[in-house]
């Protein structure tokens, strides 16, 4: 069990946080008609009416049980450590982890999914993480993460524009240089150890077979099908394969 | 009784139609076998696996083919979890995580195949025990249903959330309460259910729909896992070595009356609205260790302690689907996503609902755990070897599937945007001692309770004695204050004798 006053350190910035959080929405509701309102010509002029009284009721509540939160975490000395890093239970080596996995999965997201080929930004995403966090490296956390965010700040940076998300580029091309350097390097510093030889394995074949048993199997939509890779493997099966048992 | 019976011949009709399609097997043993990895892998939850299934299946599919693979993963997600419990000391699941107590002192003692024969038994037991409760109940429970109205609805719903936020509190209850108001104030974003108004929007067109059950899922369940799980972890990967497996018949008759009152306690407790199967399992434990013979033994190494828990886990699974189909209330996680299932294939669970649809559920049900059994005494081998895999290889792939999945649902960006931004924050809540259950609890029951709270208004001009002078209603609400109040510092003391606990 963590320290329990450390807990109650992060008990008070969380119910501070909350408390913010709370008194906005609450701002926020008063925007939503109350008494006396008219919606699309209907007048509905009761308070029981308006779509403000069950968010006033969960607001006010969270303010209250957050104040309550606040009381509990000074009472237990929980502000007394606050305003130490070590108070609150930081580890410098946890933060950073927390920070690389928090940055590539950001990338991940934000960045690569919508505007690079699906099965290329996975295959950098495994070979990443598989990499980086195996062993605890803090090292190697960070450059992982590091080797990540070039690509996805490349595709973000060039390629902002939601207008551009479907189109091809050369983001693809990047990230896929990155993907097999990054690999190549790996393979040839530690390739000793069984994960990094197993990782371009698990990299290359998971999102390759998962795309193809949501597109073609589950006829799900995947995310960007004008990729690089999977706009040839939708090409050759529509163009290619299908033709041979249609007939 | 002739309704009773009508039910039970329509239960087996649909048992033998089931049984009959060849591709019934195909979804339940490959659900079954995805569900027992997901359980034996610490870090991956039943939750997660019917989730990332019901990306999967959307509803491209039709429904009562897609519920036999995410009913399949439920159950064996849940058996699965006993695995690295017994084996490694580490809860594959929350659900097996009373099962370590005794499972792994019978490891350690070299009995780790009759821990895993006895448990997959119990666990086969347990299920069909669940299974039996919701075929009965479910039919009494609809009949009574059609007389709960929007006050009751309303009620009940709180009573989810808040019972939710009470029991999986781990630190103070006040998290519980607070991660499902979250959970309700997320439920409030997007067009109101009666007015149309828009709320919270900030004039994002994707909000005005509000949050999506199948994001927030993912986010909520799969990326903490993931940030708390990709760390070099020594105690996974090792060889383990277990004996005979199946267990012997005298065994398990000697030990069916254990078997059989966990069951009947794991139902109960599963059906408790939001509540679920690792709340079941340590109340069977508590009770199996004040009525067993051997109650002292256990934490030792007792079969009995082993048995209490995995009985009452997966016969939970029974009981979370019967306030489930009768309400549209899940009785834990899992059946959560359960739920976003069938409100993503235009079903909505209540009075309502097609008895087809119930019977077929339960007929999923008997054939999952056997299907569960017989994988579970033959190829236990092959997920003890699945043991092996580091989180560090396993929780990547998870990513991806947890990105295709989510974006296959909506079909969106916006949708992989949500997850992410719920896993962050799920992730600092799980940091804090905040459960998540809660949260999605009241994600899913929001839109209920606002909708028949306003409607009970709306209907009794504003009065808010429409809460109380209604009989149901004036039990729930009671219900409702009595789990606040019970929860008061200076009730605890009244009741406990403790110095000072706070909330």
């Amino acid at each position: 069990m963590e320290d329990k006053t450390a807990l109650r350190a992060r008990d008070f910035w969380t119910s501070l946080v909350l408390i913010a959080v709370s008194a906005f929405f609450l701002w926020r509701t008063t925007h939503i008609p109350f008494f006396a309102t008219r919606t699309a010509g209907v007048s509905s002029g009761d308070w029981y009416n308006s779509a403000a009284v069950v968010p006033y009721g969960i607001f006010g509540l969270m303010l209250l049980v957050s104040i309550g939160l606040l009381t509990i975490s000074i009472r237990e000395g929980g502000a007394e450590r606050a305003l130490r890093g070590a108070g609150i239970g930081w580890e410098r080596d946890e933060v950073i982890r927390m920070g690389c996995i928090s940055a590539i999965l950001f990338f991940y997201i934000f960045s690569l999914v919508p505007r690079v080929d699906f099965i290329i930004a996975s295959a950098l995403l495994i070979t990443t993480l598989i990499f980086g966090f195996h062993g605890g490296h803090t090292g190697r956390m960070k450059l992982s993460a590091a080797v990540f965010s070039v690509a996805g700040l490349y595709a973000l940076i060039v390629h902002f524009p939601e207008s551009q998300w479907a189109k091809p580029h050369d983001d693809d091309w990047v990230t896929l240089i990155v993907w097999v350097g990054f690999t190549a390097w790996t393979l040839w510093r530690h390739g000793s150890e069984p994960q990094v030889r197993v990782a371009p394995y698990i990299a290359v074949l998971v999102p390759l077979l998962l795309v193809l048993a949501m597109a073609f199997g589950f006829r799900q939509n995947v995310p960007n099908r004008s990729g690089l890779i999977f706009s040839q493997i939708e090409y050759h099966y529509y163009v290619t394969l299908k033709p041979l048992w249609a007939k | 009784m002739d309704y009773f019976l009508t039910q039970v011949a329509g239960f087996w009709f649909e048992l033998v139609s089931l049984a009959s399609d060849p591709i019934t097997y195909v979804y339940l043993v490959c659900s079954v076998f995805l569900g027992i990895v997901f359980g034996a892998l610490p870090g991956l939850t039943a939750t997660l696996a019917v989730t990332i299934l019901t990306g999967f299946f959307g509803n491209k599919f039709p429904l009562e083919q897609s519920l036999i693979a995410l009913i399949g993963a439920y159950v064996g997600a849940i058996y699965g979890g006993s695995y690295p419990s017994i084996l490694l000391n580490i809860p594959g699941t929350a659900a097996s995580a009373a099962t370590a107590m005794d499972g792994n002192p019978l490891a350690k003692q070299g009995r780790g195949g009759e821990a895993l024969g006895m448990t997959t038994t119990a666990s086969f037991i347990g299920t069909l025990i669940g299974t039996g409760f919701l075929l009965v109940f479910v039919w009494l429970l609809l009949m009574i249903s059609k007389n709960i109205a929007s006050p009751e609805k309303a009620l009940l719903a709180l009573f989810g959330i808040l019972l939710s936020g009470t029991l999986m509190s781990k630190d103070l209850v006040l998290k519980g309460w607070i991660s499902g108001l979250i959970g309700l104030a997320m439920a409030m974003v997007g067009l109101d259910p009666i007015l149309s108004e828009t709320r919270y929007t900030f004039g994002w067109s994707y909000l005005m729909s509000g949050f999506q059950v199948v994001p927030v899922l993912m986010g909520a369940f799969a990326v903490p896992q993931i940030m708390d799980g990709m760390r070099a972890d020594g105690s996974i990967g090792q060889k383990v070595d277990v004996g005979r497996i199946v267990p012997r018949i005298g065994t398990v008759m000697r030990r069916f009356p254990t078997i059989a009152r966990s069951g009947v306690i794991g139902t109960g407790i599963g059906a408790l609205p939001g509540v679920g199967e690792d709340v079941a399992g340590w109340v069977s434990y508590g009770v199996g260790r004040t009525v067993c013979k051997d109650g002292d033994k256990f934490g030792t190494g007792s079969v009995n302690g082993l048995l209490s828990a995995e009985a009452a886990n997966n016969a939970a699974i029974g009981g979370a689907l019967i306030p489930l189909l009768v309400l549209g209330i899940p009785g834990s996680p899992p059946a959560a996503a359960l739920l976003g299932a069938l409100k993503i294939n235009n079903v909505i669970p209540g009075p309502t609902i097609d008895p087809q649809l119930i019977l077929h559920v339960v007929a999923i049900l008997v054939m999952a755990s056997f299907t569960m059994a017989i994988m579970g005494l033959l190829t236990a081998r092959v997920f003890i070897m699945v043991l092996r895999i580091p989180q560090t290889i396993f929780l990547p792939v998870v990513m991806v599937l947890t990105t295709i999945g989510s974006f296959s649902v909506g079909g969106g960006i916006n949708d992989l945007y949500l997850m992410l931004a719920v896993g962050f924050v799920a992730f600092a809540m799980n940091a804090m001692h905040y459960p998540i259950a809660p949260l999605v609890i009241g994600v899913i029951l929001g839109p209920l309770f606002d909708e028949t709270f306003r409607r009970s208004l709306l209907i009794s001009d504003g009065d808010l004695s429409t809460f109380w002078t209604r009989p149901g209603a004036a039990i729930l609400l009671a219900l409702n204050v009595a789990l606040v109040v019970s929860q008061l510092p200076i009730v605890k003391r009244l009741f406990t004798g403790r110095k000072r606990s706070p909330i």
